[in-house]
């Protein structure tokens, strides 16, 4: 945990990121039970992103859950805002979605850029040991986002996603792995009014990493996991994203 | 089911076929290529999520979600110089080494030349407006089409989505989509050859045609007045004065007509056109000598002869680009469709046969205008 503190980071500089974040935006944080609110998705960088509307071809689940239990979002297929959710009970309601893979070829330059953005130096060691720094990225992402919306009473936050970022409490999220705690996980927050102030730390060797939100209003919390991809998969690596939105 | 609905339902549909890219945002690119050498973009796009960009683009205060519509267009409008630098939308010759492995920076297309992938860029001027509405906000970019111009790339970098990028040359039923994968560089889109503005030397030929045979053989009203001043008076000096102040008045208001500087209703020029045909024809019946007023009278019925070439000028329409040559061009073949004329009547009207064709003529030249004023008049 101390480590996870000391090597939590206020980044100030704004970058070029060739992969975009995946996160869920809800039309309000804060529904009154009997409210519908609209659950937005987004690709885009500093939390300025663009609209992806609803396709059945991208998602395995697309799911709002409380602490009476879990049901399917609906929504307009080829729309955006891509789902609907009616907040019916009080208490805390957590919309989830988990992607189908989809495939991403990126150039060297762009790929190596994406592997220092999101921390994945394991994987830029790997490939320069394996001389493939100047070969294109061939990758199978997966997005794994998380909204929560509303306060009191939580559901089972755990969804049980291949990579998932747990909320603990305000400042504190857990990341698992295939639903195991995994260490060393670069894990980023931006606030909306303030994006390219970024807090940064890894996660410890029990998954649990630290970071020092203190300031009212919107935050995504955003991780990404790298994995060799399976054989005959047509590609070299997956790559998981896991975000959760969340207004404090 | 609306229009932009559909547009979705295609978007999907049509996924299966794109690989290694990113979502597939709301996001649509309609290039049109026409054949008055100027091109038409349109982004169609969210309001609310180009805000957010290009709020985050220039490091502003975000504004909150619920922005009354005129509010957002105004500060879209105010963002509007850092959205058109990240447009990249130019042109290339097709003619220039190649640029091998590098793929053109995204700069603002006014920013002069550089090598692309397919050759030189040549950019033109360009405009860009924007159309505010609740859930979509369109793009309109206009500009000209560079002359030299063969093909045609594109970069948006404000996307971090998919988007499909339709591109079509006029008069062409076919069209070319391209599947961008967010700030992606297109491939080259080749025009074709009726959208690239024609060279100098093809717009001279063009409208030196096009002028010629205005006079003839479609003008007959003209060919009428002019071989109704050649019918008066045998002296080849005094048909010369005539021809000149008719060729220097109609020049004139052709000129000031055309750039905008005058302007008569063709519903009073055309009637006038025909009366002035009368006239001459009607003083060849009556006079036996030139009187020298008769100089100036033509110099006045030139200048709405002017308005007239102007008005069929125009619907012909001008070429930007090369806006002077055409217009000069065309004034040159009107004057050969009149020298033709004058040329023509000197070899018909033999001076022994003169006596006894000027009056008929006149007389015939009278009633044909009259009945043209008439006509026009009604």
């Amino acid at each position: 945990m101390r480590i996870s503190l000391l090597t939590a980071l206020l980044l100030l500089a704004a970058t070029g990121v060739p992969a975009h974040d995946f996160w869920i935006e809800p039309s309000t944080f804060r529904p009154t039970p009997g409210t519908t609110v609209a659950a937005s998705l987004r690709v885009g960088v500093d939390f300025a992103g663009d609209p992806v509307p609803r396709s059945t071809q991208l998602f395995e689940t697309f799911v709002a859950r409380d602490a009476k239990g879990t049901k399917d979002v609906v929504g307009f297929e080829g729309r955006d805002p891509a789902g609907y959710v009616r907040v019916e009970n009080p208490g805390v309601t957590i919309v989830g979605y988990r992607s189908k893979a989809n495939p991403l070829e990126l150039p060297a330059e762009k790929f190596e850029q994406y592997l220092r953005d999101e921390g994945l130096e394991s994987i830029i060691a790997w490939r320069a040991s394996h001389g493939q720094s100047k070969t294109p990225g061939h990758e199978l992402f997966f997005r794994f986002a998380k909204s929560i919306i509303g306060a009191g009473t939580a559901p089972n936050t755990n969804f049980g996603y291949r990579f998932e970022l747990i909320p603990e409490s305000d400042t504190q999220f857990r990341v698992l792995h295939e639903g195991k705690p995994i260490a060393n996980i670069l894990v980023i927050a931006l606030h909306r009014d303030d994006p390219t102030a970024r807090f940064r730390a890894r996660s410890d060797r029990n998954g649990r990493v630290k970071l020092p939100l203190a300031k009212n209003g919107v935050w995504l919390v955003k991780a990404v996991h790298m994995v060799p991809a399976p054989a005959g998969t047509n590609a070299d690596w997956e790559s998981l994203w896991a975000s959760v939105t969340f207004e404090r | 089911m609306g229009k932009r609905h559909v547009r979705a339902l295609i978007v999907v549909a049509l996924f299966a076929n794109i690989a290694h890219a990113h979502e597939i945002g709301t996001t649509q690119v309609n290039a049109l290529f026409l054949r008055n050498h100027t091109y038409r973009i349109d982004i169609i796009t969210s309001p609310r999520a180009l805000l957010t960009k290009l709020e985050a683009a220039a490091g502003v205060p975000r504004s909150p979600g619920d922005l009354p519509i005129g509010v957002m267009e105004q500060r879209l409008n105010n963002l509007k110089p850092l959205l058109v630098r990240s447009i990249d939308a130019s042109f290339a010759d097709g003619h220039a080494p190649l640029a091998v492995g590098r793929s053109p920076s995204a700069v603002d297309t006014n920013s002069g030349q550089r090598p692309t992938a397919n050759g030189q860029r040549i950019n033109g001027q360009r405009n860009c407006e924007l159309e505010v509405h609740d859930f979509a906000v369109t793009i309109h970019l206009t500009g000209d089409i560079p002359r030299n111009a063969r093909t045609f790339a594109w970069r948006y970098k404000l996307t971090y989505s998919t988007y499909s990028l339709a591109l079509q040359n006029e008069g062409d039923p076919n069209v070319a989509r391209q599947w961008l994968d967010a700030d992606q560089q297109s491939t080259p889109f080749p025009l074709s050859h009726e959208v690239i503005p024609p060279t100098r030397m093809e717009v001279i030929r063009q409208y030196l045609a096009l002028g010629f045979t205005h006079i003839l053989p479609r003008g007959l009203d003209h060919i009428l007045f002019v071989v109704g001043l050649c019918l008066l008076t045998r002296k080849m000096k005094q048909i010369l004065a005539q021809v000149t102040a008719f060729t220097i008045a109609h020049s004139i208001t052709l000129g000031l007509t055309i750039y905008g500087l005058v302007s008569l209703s063709p519903r009073i020029v055309e009637p006038l056109i025909a009366l002035s045909i009368v006239y001459i024809a009607v003083e060849n019946l009556t006079a036996t000598e030139m009187k020298p007023w008769r100089v100036a009278l033509v110099f006045g019925f030139g200048l709405l002869h002017g308005m007239g070439f102007a008005g069929v000028l125009r619907d012909l329409g001008l070429p930007r680009s090369e806006f002077l040559t055409a217009l000069v061009s065309f004034n040159l073949g009107v004057e050969g469709g009149q020298l033709s004329v004058i040329a023509l009547t000197f070899v018909a009207l033999a001076p022994k046969w003169r006596d006894h064709v000027t009056k008929p003529a006149s007389a015939l030249i009278a009633a044909t205008g009259l009945f043209w004023t008439i006509q026009r008049l009604l």
